[in-house]
């Protein structure tokens, strides 16, 4: 009798972890950001307060990064962490100190060299807030649970149908009743137009859904013209949303005159659309972590296969349309609410144009992609007019002046055939790549 | 009242003019549809840019037939000539690159394009709309009660011409033949011999020629000629789809279905109702049988 081969076991390769780049740098990265930030805010009773911030913060990330770097082997707990490594960590931490300075930043009136415009910046940064939320969704449907949709625009109006009757007609302004209420009827609304998906694939359910686009544009045109005429919703003004006086204790609310704190200008929406944003994209990152979540990945790669491991194809699909519905109908009342006035063609082809360039140009099925694609969008037209004004070799070109908006819109498409052309992951896998680029740069640099 | 239904009318005239403009903006759908048809059904991609197209095909007949004021047939011919060169740019410059990607992937490139016509098309012509093209007769007849323009009956006869063209063209030309095999298997057909490459060239050419086509006629028909008449190619996708979006046949079928349907609701219901009930149309047949009346049925291998 030969004696069976074995093969010998296969050595699992430890995996262990150096520091970070990024953990390396961190620290002189807030180091170098704070005479930033001071030097923009002298002269404001908040400079020791915002100093002491920047010291803390600068002591928890280096703190934590140091605590939470796992040594030897990681644990399967470990391995699905949300901030996996030491870089994670890093920059999710640097992230959040980004975005609490940010606004403090805005609101001084620090002006950068050349005309750099600055005042407008805050406008935009709250409107890529709402996109990136709503981007966020949309590429959680199609990117990765691959239901090709084109009705999120209708889910658009839908939270403004909902903002109109919740928040405005039923209860003055009160947007804080008519965000959860979106989030529950664009849920339900959204696993009724996810029904076509359990029969219909690929370009048929592409033009399914943007039939239902054009359902609900005429549903939002009945309600429109029913209730309010041609003028439009007005949310702004007497409707816009308010603080509860119950909750004027709350620090940083300081009531305006007539007792009441109304949500206006940029920098408190700021503070009211961050963390919903910054919530919400975290839930969408950690449903696609969950048993949920890799269902929808394993229906978009194979619905069949899928079925055979277990998992209920239909339930996973309508979960994923309602829960991008429930998602975009909620940014649908923020940015109902935050621009004030949602009219007759607040949504049309175009704006689902705009948000197909946002998940292109970002990176197609990512969700950090959402949030640079969004950025992009918004911020290009104000580099773009910057350049316009200011830079001298665009300046003398009568060509640029002459046609703006429509300069930008053929940027943006070229943009997107560009990319989708030559680098189909977008923003953000540029991002990637400078990322592996650098820490391999630096490993050669420092062996 | 939400959903307030329009007066339902008996008169049988007013119900036959109905169902000519019906049959009129059908015929135009189905210039469109053919387009669409023309591209999905040998290079599998959803082309969202063809009302596009058919936008640059009607500001070039303005540019050529009004502005340079050339001979019809032979401004015809240079707008086709044209439109077959940028089809060709079309296929060489960009979707040459996306064979073989998703299919999300190409929509998505389509609608670029789209948007880069656009943007080209406003620097170039200007925001401005222009009076509808006039070259073909104008007069109409009665028949019934209901006026029947001429230009409807061109419409017809143009759609019509091309649908049996490209009929024959398919059947019982060489060309024809490798379009077809290459539809139905590219590897197998690329084995055999023939260039896949130079077959998806063709086939943007044609759309773009349809376009060109369709931009013309829909020139003589639209309100007027601006920035919005891209919004046809939307419109006619209900057409494509209610015939089947691998059968040209289908394209014309289809087309008249969705434009009396159309008309109907436009005439009884509201303008509002137009596009929901196309769409709605579109949707029951998507779930009754979702290749269209006519289209090809592909099995799905597990």
């Amino acid at each position: 009798m030969t004696a069976v081969e074995n093969p010998a076991p296969r050595q699992e390769e430890a995996q262990t972890y150096r520091p970070s780049t990024l953990q390396r740098f961190l620290p002189f990265i807030i180091a170098a950001a704070v005479p930033f930030i001071l030097g923009s805010t002298t002269g404001d009773l908040n400079f020791w307060w915002k100093a002491s911030i920047t010291v803390v913060v600068l002591a928890v990330v280096a703190r934590l990064a140091w605590k939470w770097t796992p040594r030897g082997e990681l644990t399967h707990r470990e391995d699905m962490r949300l901030w996996r490594t030491p870089s994670d960590r890093s920059w999710a931490a640097l992230t959040m100190f980004g975005l609490l300075v940010l606004p403090f930043i805005l609101a001084s009136d620090f002006t950068p060299p050349m005309g750099f415009p600055w005042a407008t910046w805050f406008a935009v940064v709250n409107l890529v807030l709402i996109f990136a939320m709503g981007a966020a969704a949309f590429n959680l449907l199609v990117g990765y649970s691959g239901q090709i949709s084109l009705a999120h625009v209708a889910f658009l109006a839908l939270g403004s149908i909902v903002g109109g009757i919740v928040g405005v007609q039923w209860s003055g302004g009160n947007m804080w009743y008519a965000l959860p209420a979106a989030a529950v009827a664009g849920a339900v609304v959204g696993a009724i137009s996810g029904l076509p998906a359990l029969r219909l694939k690929h370009l048929y359910l592409l033009l399914a859904t943007f039939g239902f686009h054009f359902v609900m544009m005429l549903v939002w045109r009945e309600y429109l013209q029913e209730y309010f005429g041609f003028v439009g919703i007005r949310f702004k003004g007497e409707n816009s949303p308010r603080i509860a006086s119950w909750l004027h204790w709350l620090p940083g609310i300081d009531p305006d005159q007539n007792g009441e704190f109304v949500i206006t200008g940029q920098f408190r929406w700021y503070w009211v659309l961050m963390p919903i944003t910054v919530l919400s994209i975290l839930f969408m990152v950690n449903v696609v972590r969950t048993r949920e979540g890799r269902a929808f990945a394993a229906v978009r790669d194979r619905d069949v296969s899928a079925s055979l491991l277990g998992i209920n194809v239909a339930r996973s699909k309508l979960f994923a349309f309602a829960l991008s519905s429930a998602i975009v109908s909620m940014s649908g009342v923020l940015a109902s609410f935050y621009i004030g006035s949602r009219g007759e063609d607040s949504f049309n082809v175009q704006t689902v144009l705009n948000y197909a360039i946002i998940i292109v140009v970002g990176g197609f099925s990512s969700i950090q992609g959402a949030i640079f694609g969004s950025a992009f969008f918004w911020f290009l037209p104000e580099w773009f007019k910057w350049a316009r004004e200011e830079l001298w070799f665009v300046r003398d070109i009568d060509f640029l002046s002459d046609y703006p908006s429509e300069i930008d819109l053929a940027i943006k498409g070229f943009l997107v055939v560009v990319i989708l052309m030559f680098k189909p992951d977008g923003l953000a896998g540029l991002w990637r790549d400078f990322k592996s680029w650098f820490s391999r740069a630096l490993a050669r640099s420092n062996p | 009242m939400l959903l307030a239904f329009g007066n339902f009318t008996a008169d049988p005239s007013v119900n036959l003019q109905l169902l000519i403009g019906g049959l009129a903006l059908g015929a135009i759908y189905a210039v469109v549809a053919l387009g669409f048809v023309l591209v999905y059904k040998s290079t599998d991609v959803l082309n969202l840019a063809h009302g596009e197209f058919l936008m640059l095909g009607a500001y070039f007949a303005l540019t050529f037939l009004i502005s340079e004021n050339l001979n019809f047939f032979l401004g015809v011919f240079v707008l086709l000539l044209v439109m077959l060169a940028f089809g060709l740019l079309v296929h060489y410059g960009i979707m040459r690159r996306m064979v073989g990607q998703g299919f999300f992937a190409i929509v998505l490139i389509t609608l670029g394009i789209a948007t880069i016509i656009r943007a080209l098309l406003l620097i170039f012509y200007g925001p401005t709309e222009r009076a509808r093209l006039d070259l073909l007769p104008q007069g109409s007849f009665e028949i019934g009660g209901a006026t029947v323009r001429y230009v409807d009956i061109i419409i017809f006869g143009v759609v019509a011409a091309c649908v049996l063209l490209f009929f024959v063209f398919f059947k019982y030309t060489r060309l024809g033949l490798h379009m077809r095999a290459v539809a139905d298997d590219i590897e197998a057909a690329a084995a055999m011999g023939i260039d896949p490459d130079k077959v998806y060239a063709m086939t943007w050419a044609a759309a773009m020629v349809m376009a060109g086509v369709g931009g013309l006629l829909f020139g003589h028909v639209t309100g007027a000629i601006d920035r919005s008449i891209e919004a046809i190619g939307l419109r006619a996708f209900p057409a494509a789809v209610v015939g089947g979006l691998t059968s040209l046949g289908g394209s014309i079928v289809g087309g008249l279905v969705v434009g009396v349907i159309e008309q109907f609701a436009n005439g009884h219901l509201g303008t509002k109702w137009r596009e929901p009930v196309a769409f709605s149309v579109m949707f029951v047949v998507l779930l009754v049988r979702p290749t269209g009346l006519w289209g090809r049925k592909d099995l799905e291998r597990v």
